[in-house]
């Protein structure tokens, strides 16, 4: 059987003037000779290509070790990364100052770790041990959270962020507070006028008599923190609305009786969103991490096929 | 058949720069990073590529010039001042694959700027006590006095004892305030800020309420390929004349 091509005769040909050409090299004639060679041009680069990938690509098995890695141990890649870090870890040299040996002996581990990673996925390790069920679960997290923690959010939704939030960006108070303390006897004597109160503590045989002395419980200037911490929570209450220069009024505690004298009070002041803005995309991303956490966590439990012990139910 | 053949010529050609491209793209992997600036080709051809990866991932904090924002805490790439590491591409390669306090395990996450005037400056070091408003003034003062500005003497004295002792600053800091890039704690003795513009109120944020910036890890978000390229990329414009010089 014979294939024959339909070869059309044009007539232009005829009484074309130029010299002929030999009908390969000319496009306008249909050449069985070219459509062979191009064909067999098209069938060569395209096994060369599909050659190319398939010895190549990362999910197929290969032969030749990706640039990026320094071996492969069943075809999982060995990060040359990962390699150049442990080198520099171990021996504290890079690649081109370590000898023979120390390539040789970190590339060796590497291996054999990746060969214990594998047979544990065989034994399926993470059923029964508890750090490889954290490290898996902490992995996982990891996975789910790393597009919240490389995706840079808008100084928009940075801002609306920190308008909700504006009770969390706010500077730590400092007052200087003394503490006086008098005998549960001196009550009668004590005046519930601010003002008399204020003389009588200034005076220093007033004082004496009534056995007033400063309780010594704060010094110095001091975090609302800390003065909370060593006034107790009641007197820390009553320091925290006297203005500067005030006097409260006599407080009566198991100890005797308190009378607090407050020297500077500086309220915790609003930061600007310039100030807080660090901390405010700190908590921005750690609300995205959690929200993804959640639904990544949502999405397991939907694909999941659970099924609990009819007494837990 | 002219057509034909300048077709074919130019497909050629295509194909030769893609295998050339990834040949050099190969090399650049396979090369030790920190020997790639003595390789004045692969560093350029690097760099070259590097640049737009820049401009599309990093350039959103660090600026497009790598200039940082001190206002936001985002280091100045240009000027060869380290705050992780010396610099070296190895050394950058890594920060840009594991990022700092990205949550990564293997991210630089080795110590954060306690809040000194929070009732827990380091909520996972218990050690660290907060500081009193005085504490922190003086070792303001210290600061200063260790810039060479102009400060208050003897509450600079008060500082420099809290620095090395009860405070706790020289763990990370050093006794000499130089700092320690293997912790990416910064040098407090010179004139680069990496908050603010070094004034006291700046310090007074920083000591008070503390500092803990984050870098992302790109090792999954991004080929190793391109991390290298970023990496000689951020070496080039810390080293102005690395390309030229070759070094």
């Amino acid at each position: 059987m014979s294939i024959r091509f339909h070869t059309p005769v044009r007539l232009k040909m005829v009484i074309d003037p130029k010299p002929r050409r030999a009908p390969w090299r000319d496009p306008s004639q249909i050449s069985n000779a070219r459509s062979f060679a191009l064909m067999a041009a098209g069938v060569l680069i395209g096994l060369v290509l599909a050659g190319y990938s398939l010895f190549t690509a990362r999910s197929a098995s290969t032969l030749i070790v990706p640039a990026e890695d320094v071996a492969l141990v069943n075809q999982q890649p060995v990060s040359r990364a990962d390699y150049l870090a442990l080198l520099q870890t171990l021996y504290g040299v890079d690649l081109s100052h370590a000898t023979q040996e120390q390539r040789h002996k970190v590339l060796d581990d590497m291996i054999r770790e990746e060969l214990f990673v594998q047979r544990g996925k065989e034994l399926d390790v993470a059923a029964t041990d508890p750090d490889v069920r954290s490290a898996l679960v902490n992995a996982v997290e990891l996975e789910i959270a790393e597009n919240a923690m490389t995706s840079q959010p808008s100084e928009a939704a940075l801002r609306q962020f920190f308008e909700t939030h504006e009770d969390r960006y706010v500077s730590e108070g400092v007052m200087r507070v003394k503490d006086l303390v008098f005998p549960a006897s001196a009550l009668p004597e004590l005046s519930a006028e601010p003002e008399a109160l204020e003389r009588m503590i200034s005076d220093a045989q007033t004082l004496a008599r009534l056995n007033g002395r400063d309780s010594g419980r704060t010094k110095d200037e001091e975090f609302y923190f800390a003065a909370k911490i060593h006034l107790g929570d009641e007197l820390f209450a009553a320091a925290r609305g006297l203005a500067s220069g005030m006097v409260s009024k006599p407080i009566q505690m198991p100890d005797g009786i308190h009378v607090l004298e407050m020297e500077q009070n500086k309220h915790p002041v609003p930061f600007g969103f310039a100030a807080a803005r660090a901390q405010v995309l700190s908590d921005y991303r750690n609300q995205a991490v959690d929200k993804l956490k959640l639904s990544g966590e949502s999405f397991l439990r939907k694909r999941a096929n659970v099924l609990v012990a009819d007494d837990l139910r | 058949m002219r057509f034909l053949i300048v077709l074919i010529m130019a497909s050629l050609l295509v194909a030769a720069v893609f295998a050339a491209d990834g040949y050099a793209a190969r090399q650049l992997l396979r090369a030790d990073p920190d020997a790639l600036p003595a390789d004045a080709m692969l560093l350029r051809f690097g760099v070259r590529r590097g640049r737009p990866l820049f401009e599309a991932r990093c350039a959103v904090c660090h600026r497009t010039a790598g200039s940082g924002d001190p206002a936001r805490g985002v280091p100045n790439l240009t000027d060869n001042d380290w705050l992780y590491g010396t610099g070296r591409p190895a050394e950058i390669e890594k920060v840009i694959d594991y990022g700092i306090r990205s949550r990564n395990p293997k991210s630089w996450n080795l110590a954060i700027m306690p809040a000194y005037a929070r009732p827990q400056p380091n909520p996972a070091d218990k050690n660290i006590q907060p500081l009193s408003p005085r504490d922190i003034d003086d070792v303001i003062e210290f600061l200063m006095r260790r810039q060479g500005r102009q400060a208050d003497a003897a509450a600079g004295a008060r500082g420099a004892s809290l620095f090395t002792g009860h405070g706790g600053c020289y763990d990370c800091h050093s006794i000499d305030a130089k700092g320690d890039s293997a912790i990416g704690a910064p040098n407090l003795s010179d004139d680069v800020t990496l908050y603010g513009d070094g004034s006291r109120e700046a310090l007074h944020m920083s000591i008070a309420y503390g500092r803990q910036g984050v870098c992302p890890a790109w090792v999954n978000r991004a080929s190793a390929a391109s991390i290298r390229e970023l990496a000689l990329y951020v070496y080039s414009i810390s080293h102005p004349g690395a390309i030229e010089n070759g070094y």
